[in-house]
């Protein structure tokens, strides 16, 4: 079959997807190409001179070392919230329950807003004074003095971050995980509960397994989005108290539109970029074995 | 016959379409970028100049193009990369010298020749001019320059017992002050402590004040080890730490937030610039701000200073009508605008004939902001200021919320500001 098609037929194709690969050759690979070209370039220096300094000065800063450490339990913490409240959720929407389909429209709303929204949203609620959370706080246990500094607080600044991640965030891993539930067949269900399995037996021995595959797909991509997150942690906390919630991206913002040294703000960028590749890395293998 | 009223109808649309877009090429479009959207007298400001400037100039049309005060240097970096920014963009003195070693202003020495030179420049504060040149350029003529003052209370005043004529004058009587204004849900300060650049000017009198300083005199090291720098220090966090006079959730409180408590009477003092008046007038429209606040020069510790409010506005260099942009600008610079900002936004211009105007003079708040301007005082012009400043501002919210003693703090500032002068 495949000798009777022109070569005129086997790459008419690639007509197709030119503009697409034009597209993306403009909006990702050439600023990925000026940042890498940034990070190599002396600092306020021009044209084609190329340095190292800024990666030898990464490796020795210890400020983009703890916050290298404060993303990473950022976004593993963000990842626990999203799975377990998503897999909740999920098995509970997926459920024949009376208004089904508006309570799986609720459960979306989070995924809808914008950060910056949800962010500023957090900052009223959570605000000492004017912020709602502490009267209700009050309200619900009046014996209670409720005077929480929710994003003040030096042990309360990280966990009311990650709540409001985990709230933002938990949609998309529901969502998959509830099209997952939905594909693992009834009858293996079925024949479990005739082998005598109850409920948590059969959510350990059916749900679990069906559920593997897309588990991993779904964290890996959302510990690639957290690994990103920016605006949230810029309305909410700006990084503080002091750098306590300072992450990557923040870091890297300051660096380059606040302190003005852009090559070394890129060179940051590039090692993040290099660690969120590896990190995609199960992502990728495990989508390429899927085909 | 319905096909030719068809035909007609859309020829009538075509060529409407076609005349509407030649006429809006025609005109220049200037744009200006601006913070002060949440701020209404300099809102009304803004519009009244564009609604003057557009009248008069019928080949221009000035637009605003906002953005968010923490965003507007990335904004404004941002476009300019993109060789799109916007032409006539707003910033403080701090960022000037940094936007310019990148390129991204026009060098306005040319149009000020053609204006007269340096009897042109002579219509303005010879320091605040000082700040807008550099490496033998001119990058900006100085807009407000605002001297920072105590704002306080005078209802609140009486009801403590105080003297509403005799304000705090020294840091002792403004503590002493504070913990007497202090009651059931209102506090005797607010302070600012979130990451911005309103906290160095709301921090710097009591660190200058007890005699300290970020930098060295030749700026080569950190001077953040003293026991001045200290004392300043701890006498600043100290009112929430230990005094309990301000608000909590601090480090969450920028300007804005804490001149709405102000007027919403959670606060009884601030330290604040000239347009905080029209500000908290807008805020809460039921105080008669004019008689309910009052002014006072900053408590005096071991020095006489205050920091200010300082900014300018600039051509981008990406700007694509230059003369235009220029004649914006010089309008923008005018007597009648900057008395215009006076009027309606409340601040000071570093015009001479406008500071020394009877306006000014006479105006019972002005005069206090006017009378402080020799006693203000500008952070480090140094390259390494934003490392310095942002290090200083970790260490004051390290302190603020009990993350670090207020020694430790300090030394971790110091320890930064050294790393970012490259000390060893």
């Amino acid at each position: 079959m495949a000798s009777g098609r022109t070569w005129h037929d086997r790459h008419f194709g690639y007509l197709f997807v030119l503009p697409a690969t034009l597209m993306l050759a403009a909006v990702l690979v050439f600023p990925a190409f000026m940042t890498l070209k940034l990070s190599l370039t002396p600092e306020g220096g021009k044209g084609w001179t190329f340095t190292l300094s800024h990666y030898q000065k990464a490796f020795r800063d210890p400020v983009l070392l703890q916050t290298f450490k404060n993303t990473f339990v950022f976004v593993a913490w963000s990842l626990a919230g999203h799975l377990t409240v998503g897999l909740a959720l999920a098995l509970a929407l997926n459920q024949a329950l009376p208004g089904q389909t508006f309570f799986r429209l609720v459960a979306l709303i989070p995924w809808t807003i914008p950060d910056v929204v949800a962010g500023i949203i957090y900052r009223w609620v959570l605000n000492p004074i004017h912020g709602c959370l502490n009267p209700l706080i009050q309200m619900v246990f009046p014996a209670f003095p409720a005077e929480f500094q929710w994003l003040s607080s030096p042990t309360l600044a990280f966990p009311s971050l990650i709540f409001a991640n985990v709230w933002r965030g938990y949609p998309l891993v529901m969502v998959m995980l509830l099209a997952g539930l939905m594909a693992i067949p009834r009858d293996l269900y079925e024949a479990a509960e005739v082998d005598g399995a109850g409920r948590f037996k059969r959510f350990i021995h059916v749900t679990i397994p069906g559920l593997r595959t897309i588990i991993i797909i779904a964290l890996a991509l959302d510990m690639v989005w957290e690994f990103r997150r920016f605006a949230l942690v810029l309305t909410m906390t700006g990084g503080g108290p002091g750098t306590l919630t300072e992450v990557l991206s923040t870091l890297v913002y300051k660096t380059y539109f606040q302190f003005f040294t852009f090559e070394y703000a890129s060179a940051m960028a590039i090692l993040m970029s290099a660690v969120l590749f590896i990190l995609s890395l199960p992502y990728i293998f495990l989508v390429g074995r899927e085909r | 016959m319905k096909c030719f009223r068809m035909s007609l109808l859309l020829l009538f649309i075509f060529v409407t379409m076609v005349g509407f877009s030649s006429s809006v090429s025609a005109q220049v479009k200037i744009r200006l970028q601006t913070w002060h959207w949440n701020e209404t007298p300099w809102v009304n400001s803004l519009n009244d100049f564009m609604k003057t400037f557009n009248q008069a100039n019928p080949g221009i049309q000035v637009v605003r193009d906002d953005s968010r005060y923490a965003d507007k240097e990335s904004v404004f970096i941002a476009q300019s990369q993109a060789k799109a920014a916007a032409d006539i963009p707003h910033f403080s003195y701090r960022a000037i010298r940094h936007l310019a070693d990148r390129g991204y202003l026009l060098d306005l020495t040319a149009f000020i020749e053609k204006e007269g030179g340096q009897k042109y420049l002579d219509q303005w504060d010879p320091k605040a001019m000082e700040v807008c040149k550099y490496k033998g350029k001119i990058y900006c003529l100085p807009d407000d320059l605002n001297p920072l003052v105590l704002m306080y209370n005078t209802v609140h005043f009486k009801e403590a017992g105080l003297d509403p004529s005799k304000p705090p004058a020294t840091w002792g009587e403004f503590l002493d002050y504070a913990k007497k204004l202090t009651r059931a849900g209102r506090y005797g300060v607010g302070i600012i402590g979130a990451r911005q650049e309103g906290l160095f000017m709301r921090f710097n009198p009591w660190l200058w004040g007890a005699g300290g300083e970020y930098v060295t005199a030749d700026e080569k090291r950190s001077a953040l080890d003293t026991p001045q720098a200290l004392e300043g220090f701890k006498f600043y966090v100290e009112l929430l730490t230990k005094h309990k006079l301000v608000p909590p959730g601090v480090i969450e409180q920028g300007a804005q937030e804490v001149r709405t408590q102000l007027a919403h009477e959670k606060v009884s003092m601030i330290i604040t610039v000239p347009a905080a008046p029209g500000i908290v007038q807008a805020i809460n429209p039921k105080m008669n701000v004019r008689e309910v606040m009052a002014l006072a020069p900053v408590p005096v510790g071991k020095k006489k200073v205050t920091s200010t409010w300082f900014s300018m506005r600039v051509i981008s260099s990406s700007t694509k009508n230059p003369e235009a942009a220029w004649k914006v600008y010089k309008a923008w610079y005018d007597k009648d605008s900057q008395m215009r900002n006076f009027k309606i936004a409340g601040v000071l211009s570093s015009r001479l004939d406008v500071r020394n105007s009877p306006e000014v003079k006479g105006d019972t708040f002005a005069r206090v902001f006017s009378a402080q301007t020799p006693y203000v005082k500008l952070e480090p012009l140094t390259a390494e200021w934003p490392k310095i400043g942002d290090a200083m501002i970790t260490a004051i919210q390290e302190a603020l919320t009990g993350m670090k003693p207020p020694e430790a703090a300090l030394k971790g500032a110091h320890e930064a500001a050294n790393r970012a002068l490259g000390v060893q």
